[in-house]
């Protein structure tokens, strides 16, 4: 081979590697701009993600500093019922229903909201259902003063009430909105001494009833809010499993219960 | 073939993934609660707390679909896949970052299973920003004759 051929050929691979070099540059420039655009809309995405999950958590109530909420649903839906203590409903009625909650639970809320006020129609009202409630202070500080609290409410018989509108009412978890303010306006709405409820908050008497209900939550192999035992008057309680917190999925779970352990 | 490690790697620990959205979401549908190491509540508060759900959507279920498209993403051919798969890990990063903010400074506890995901995003981000920046290496023939 010709020492100009050689030559040539030296020429055209170093073309080559100046061109291979060119559009690797280039590929690397694209795929860096390719970077920044997919972070670009992922910073987007994660902030519309974000936004959705906060929504909805600071509704004017008497956490926040608005009107307190729901007093006279609480009362049209409770009216006429028997309370004692942390029972609602006929005490000789054949089976009882054990709600283990905690206030601060958003989905204790939806369950009181949506699905309770259907319970209390058409089985606390005629008699074949009786509810329980324990109120247990697992999600945190204010879930505790909040549990305190209703306890004290039950020794007034205004346990129910008390929990509704709480609910209603219910704050930002752990954010310090169970303060004696926001418990005394949530006594008066539920009809029980503001005094009573806000000395009970911090009242180490009301603490044994929690104690209890996590107990009895832990014997029932219960690890979530809402949970919740099913059994006949006097008798031994199971859990109950439902599928969704909804009242079609309560009627489901409830009336093959009623009907067997009416037999 | 640099590409093809970090895509198979990539691809496992999506699966990985996947199998712990998948946990999860039975749990949440079947009314149970996660085994939690310790017998902490810190998987009990974090599944109760009102961060539990997006828009109505359990955080389970938007990370199940989260890891079945960046597997699908993995699996596809092709520039825009690879683009797809970047996108989608960065926003799962970017979210479960801040799911793990809440945990630690918000609800004030740790689910085991939800930091075990946010270690898996993390490292599917890193893998996939790897291979949308690597440039293809040119092919063997080519390479050959310019040496």
């Amino acid at each position: 081979m010709s020492s100009r051929q050689q030559q040539k050929e030296k020429a055209r691979a170093e073309r080559e590697a100046r061109e291979r070099a060119d559009a690797q540059a280039q590929q690397r420039r694209k795929r860096v701009q390719q970077l920044g655009a997919v972070l670009a809309v992922a910073v987007v995405v994660v902030v519309v993600l974000v936004l959705v999950s906060q929504g909805g958590k600071d509704k004017p109530n008497a956490s926040n500093g608005g009107a307190v909420a729901g007093a006279s649903d609480a009362r049209a839906m409770l009216a006429g019922i028997a309370q004692k203590g942390t029972s609602l409903g006929d005490p000789n009625a054949p089976v009882v229903m054990t709600e283990f909650a905690d206030l601060q639970c958003p989905f204790c809320k939806q369950y009181t909201l949506d699905v309770l006020p259907t319970v209390v129609q058409n089985y606390v009202r005629t008699k074949r259902l009786r509810l329980e409630i324990r109120i247990r202070n697992f999600l945190g500080p204010d879930s505790d003063v909040a549990a305190r609290a209703a306890n004290a409410a039950a020794t007034r018989n205004r346990l129910w009430n008390f929990i509704d509108v709480f609910y209603r009412n219910q704050g930002t978890e752990d954010s310090g909105y169970v303060k004696p303010a926001f418990l005394r306006r949530i006594a008066t709405a539920a009809g029980v001494s503001p005094q009573l409820v806000v000395d009970g908050s911090t009242s180490a008497a009301y603490e044994k009833p929690v104690k209890v209900a996590e107990a009895e939550a832990t014997a029932a192999g219960l690890t979530s809010t809402p949970s919740f035992l099913i059994g006949p008057k006097g008798g031994k309680a199971k859990p109950l499993s439902f599928s969704a917190l909804t009242v079609d999925a309560f009627t489901q779970a409830i009336d093959p219960q009623l009907k067997a352990l009416a037999q | 073939m640099k590409q093809r490690r970090l895509r198979i790697a990539s691809l496992v620990i999506a699966g990985l993934g996947i199998a712990i959205a998948t946990y999860l979401t039975y749990v949440h549908y079947a009314g149970l609660q996660p085994i939690c190491a310790g017998g902490s509540h810190g998987c009990e508060r974090v599944q109760s707390s009102s961060y539990a759900t997006v828009g109505g959507v359990p955080v389970a279920v938007l990370g199940l679909i989260g890891y079945v498209s960046i597997a699908g993403a993995l699996l596809a051919p092709g520039d825009g896949a690879r683009l797809a798969a970047a996108a989608l890990t960065v926003v799962g990063f970017g979210f479960s970052a801040y799911l793990t903010y809440l945990e630690l400074f918000v609800i004030n506890a740790i689910c085991q299973w939800c930091v075990s995901s946010a270690v898996l995003l993390t490292v599917l981000v890193v893998l996939s920003v790897w291979r949308l920046l690597l440039v293809d290496e040119p092919p063997l023939e080519v390479a050959a004759e310019a040496s």
